[in-house]
C-alpha cells in the first residue's frame, strides 16, 4: 500500500497492487471485497489527518463505514482509493472514499464513513463508568 | 430438487469449507469456521500485522470489516448450499466497541433469501457473544444458473 505523493486537488489517493493473498476466489483472480473494504477504511482514516481542521495527535475510531461495490476488479490491476474528509464537527469526521482502476479510471467501489475524534492527548474522555 | 444448479450430494458445511477454502484473502486472514447448533461460526486468530492501532491497541477496522464480510457470505453459502460464491453488493458496518487483541468471533443471520438476492445481518464477539465489537447489513446477488 503506496500513499500517492503530488496528488492535486483535497483529500489523498493510495495505491494498492494486486497481489495473489488478495484473492476473493483462486478461480476468478479479481480482489477480494474485504481487501477492497480495509483499503478504504484505512485510507478514509489517513485523509482526516489531510484535512485543515484535524489536530495533530488526536486518536480515531471507526463509527461506521458503508461500501458499495460497482464491479469486480483483477488482481493483474491496481487499485487507486481516493478519500477525503468533508467536514470535522463535533469531533465527528465525514468521510467519502471512491476506490477506481488505477489504470482506466473506472470506480470499483465508493464508501462512506464517519469518525469519532478523541482529545489530542490520545486519551478518550470518560462517560461514565467504563 | 431434480436441479441441477443445486447439488443435493453437497451440505452447507462442504459448500462453505471450499468457499473458504478457495478465497485467498480469507485464508491470509486465517480465517476459520466452526459449526455451533445449527449455526456457522467464523473464527479469527489475533495477530500483531492485523492491529490498525498501536496506542490501544486494536485489531484494524478494515480487518474486522472483512471479518464481517466474509462471515456473512459463508453464511449464506451454508444455510442457502450454494456451489458458486454470491457476489457482494454492498455492506454497512457500525463499529461498537475496540476490537482488542483477541480472537473475534462471527455470526451471521441470513435475513431474507429471494431469487436473485439476499439480505444478511452479521456480528463480531469477543469474550462475550452479548457484547458486540461490530455489526453490519449486507447485500448479495446470488449466482445464477450457469454462473
Amino acid at each position: 500500500m503506496v500513499l500517492e505523493e503530488n496528488d492535486p486537488g483535497p483529500g489523498i489517493s493510495v495505491l494498492l497492487p494486486g497481489h495473489p493473498r488478495l484473492a476473493n476466489d483462486e478461480s476468478d483472480q479479481v480482489f477480494h471485497t474485504g481487501a477492497i473494504l480495509a483499503i478504504i477504511d484505512n485510507s478514509a482514516g489517513w485523509c482526516i489527518r489531510d484535512h485543515p481542521d484535524y489536530v495533530e495527535g488526536t486518536s480515531m475510531a471507526t463509527l461506521d463505514l458503508r461500501v458499495d461495490f460497482l464491479r469486480r476488479i483483477s488482481l493483474t490491476q491496481t487499485l487507486r482509493v481516493r478519500a477525503e474528509c468533508e467536514a470535522i464537527n463535533d469531533n465527528v469526521a465525514f468521510v467519502r472514499a471512491t476506490a477506481e482502476d488505477a489504470e482506466s479510471g473506472l470506480v470499483v467501489a465508493a464508501g462512506l464513513a464517519t469518525f469519532m475524534l478523541g482529545t489530542p492527548s490520545g486519551l478518550e474522555p470518560k462517560i461514565g463508568p467504563v | 430438487m431434480g436441479d441441477a444448479f443445486f447439488n443435493e450430494a453437497e451440505t452447507g458445511l462442504m459448500c462453505a469449507e471450499r468457499h473458504l477454502e478457495r478465497a485467498a484473502y480469507a485464508r491470509f486472514l486465517e480465517i476459520r469456521l466452526m459449526i455451533e447448533g445449527d449455526q456457522l461460526q467464523t473464527v479469527l486468530p489475533p495477530r500483531e500485522d492485523l492491529i490498525g492501532n498501536v496506542n490501544l491497541p486494536a485489531l484494524h477496522g478494515g480487518v474486522l470489516g472483512s471479518l464481517l464480510d466474509v462471515t456473512a457470505s459463508l453464511a449464506l453459502v451454508y444455510q442457502a448450499v450454494l456451489t458458486n460464491s454470491p457476489r457482494l453488493v454492498n455492506i454497512d458496518v457500525d463499529y461498537l466497541r475496540t476490537g482488542r487483541v483477541l480472537q473475534t468471533f462471527g455470526a451471521a443471520e441470513v435475513v431474507r433469501m429471494g431469487r436473485r438476492a439476499a439480505n444478511v445481518r452479521a456480528r463480531l464477539w469477543q469474550d462475550d457473544p452479548e457484547r458486540p465489537i461490530a455489526v453490519a447489513r449486507a447485500q448479495f446477488l446470488l449466482p445464477q444458473r450457469g454462473e
